[in-house]
């Protein structure tokens, strides 16, 4: 399905796209739809909102839009948006695009558990690249210094940004003592869908956890 | 004679008042609580109080959280540094219509020591252009009360409150009477009109005083709710006047001056001078005063600038 939307001219940031297919079905397929057996209110947020393909896919793939309205994408009276918007896709609680956002939006959903007593985790796809952004850094920090174990972050390592690699352009590595060292539990995992629903669900606990989806 | 209150005092108070009788709301700070006053909120209700440091972008992020998880956040800071998150602003809390209150305090000239980079002369420009934000520019100490309250109890969606430190000229004797999108005739218009925001009020309503004395009849209108505005008060007042004014602690462009310009432009209702800071940085001063003598936002100066415009106009 996601080849055949690529195929068709409405190719966008196909790579991004293909690289978090994984990610978005761990997410979205196994650890949301788990959380409501466990009682806790489970959200993502696309934090690198142009993998929306990846993300209309899975939607058209799990039912939660039909297969005929991925004809519609990127088309300005449709739903479907170049990046996510919240209220018109389902899943989709915040609005993202502008890279960098989507840990701090998730570490204020958290932290609203504190007041109100209602049990929330949230999940953010990174992209690698997109960890250029210093509010990243900034919420890192903030997750961890209030002890923000609800939150997740899933780092799409595809190695790729948009003008080259990500390791010329700017290095990431070393990318998991970075995580470590702001205070986060890390693991590293194979880009397959078992291994990160695994690692988002039988995790460590007391801190927000960082999982490195590597390519 | 001006007397000079505290617009953090006053909402330092609201939101200590507000916390008892609003379980929901929830106050952010980007470690500047000591200075805003939102860090007597923290004390009172450390559950529902939120530093996260010294990083606005992250500020306003975690609000947005907050609000989307459906409780009624508020996030202060200094006006200034809130610019920084300009952007997640606008592609968060306005593109989603997040119920955040953004309340920012130090505007315009106020944090007169700090000069330069902390006096804030361009925020509501910046406010202004982002769809479906409303922009409230409260007048004094009683007026950022009612205008708080306002705003938390009231009104849904985003919102950014534009305050002083402590150099709220005051004007009012009440906290009641205000309610967002609206506005507030102060001293009745007859010759001139001035519309004023912020500490301007207080100080308009001085320079109206010395107007009178060479017999010049200037009223003076509060236009605190800066978007929406308050658009068919301005064309009444102004149809009705040979002169209309704007005073505000701002550039000149793009914010109250503008707001008031496009609906005069837009209706044909008069003639429009407007003072302001004029297309330039702020500076230290160990005096307040002295920095509005030099903007030319005196009760003096404004009012020499009234006379000279109605010169023209006559």
């Amino acid at each position: 399905m996601f080849e055949e939307l690529a195929s068709n001219g409405s190719a966008w940031h196909v790579a991004s796209s293909r690289s978090a297919l994984n990610i978005i079905a761990a997410v979205y397929g196994v650890w949301i739809p788990l959380g409501r057996i466990l009682g806790v209110e489970r959200v993502g947020l696309l934090s690198k909102g142009h993998a929306s393909m990846a993300l209309y896919t899975w939607l058209a793939a799990s039912g939660a839009i039909g297969v005929d309205e991925l004809k519609s994408y990127l088309s300005p009276r449709g739903r479907l948006q170049a990046h996510p918007e919240a209220g018109r896709v389902p899943g989709i609680v915040a609005s993202t695009g502008s890279l960098g956002q989507g840990l701090s939006i998730a570490n204020g959903i958290v932290m609203a558990s504190r007041i109100d007593g209602k049990p929330r985790e949230a999940a953010v796809i990174l992209g690698d690249g997109e960890l250029d952004e210093g509010q990243v850094w900034e919420a890192a920090a903030t997750a961890s210094a209030k002890r923000l174990e609800g939150v997740i972050a899933v780092i799409d390592r595809n190695l790729i940004q948009h003008t080259g690699r990500t390791e010329e352009v700017k290095p990431k590595e070393p990318l998991e003592d970075r995580w470590r060292s702001f205070g986060w539990h890390v693991v590293t995992v194979d880009n397959r869908l078992e291994d990160i629903a695994w690692a988002m669900v039988d995790r460590p606990r007391g801190r927000p956890l960082a999982v490195i989806v590597r390519q | 004679m001006l007397v000079f209150e505290s617009y953090r005092r006053a909402v330092s108070s609201i939101l200590a008042e507000l916390g008892e009788e609003v379980e929901d709301l929830v106050v952010l700070d980007a470690d500047t609580g000591r200075s805003t006053g939102s860090l007597a909120f923290g004390k009172k209700f450390p559950q529902r109080y939120i530093n996260v440091g010294i990083s606005e972008q992250d500020l306003i992020g975690t609000a947005a959280g907050l609000a989307i998880a459906g409780l009624r956040p508020v996030a202060m800071g200094f006006s200034m540094f809130i610019m920084r998150a300009f952007e997640q602003i606008r592609n968060t809390i306005a593109r989603d219509r997040l119920n955040v209150k953004i309340i920012a305090t130090h505007s315009g000239l106020s944090p007169h020591i700090d000069g330069a980079s902390h006096q804030s002369l361009e925020d509501i420009a910046v406010m202004r252009s982002i769809p479906g934000m409303t922009v409230v520019v409260p007048a004094d100490y009683m007026a950022t009360r009612g205008l708080a309250r306002e705003a938390i109890l009231q009104h849904r969606g985003p919102l950014y409150m534009r305050l002083g430190r402590d150099n709220a000229v005051k004007v009012y004797d009440s906290d009641e009477g205000f309610r967002i999108g609206g506005s507030r005739v102060v001293a009745d218009p007859v010759d001139v009109v001035i519309y004023a925001v912020g500490p301007m009020v207080g100080i308009s309503l001085e320079a109206a005083r010395l107007l009178a004395r060479s017999g010049v009849r200037a009223g003076v209108i509060d236009l605190y709710t800066v978007k929406p505005i308050d658009a068919d008060r301005i064309r009444r007042a102004s149809s009705r006047s040979i002169l209309s004014v704007t005073v505000e602690e701002h550039n000149i462009y793009g914010g109250l001056g503008g707001a008031v310009a496009e609906v005069l432009a837009t209706s044909g209702a008069g003639r429009l001078l407007m003072i302001g800071v004029e297309e330039r940085f702020g500076a230290s001063s160990k005096d307040y005063n002295e920095l509005l003598e030099m903007a030319g936002l005196t009760p003096r100066s404004i009012a020499s600038r009234i006379e000279a415009a109605i010169a023209r106009v006559r």
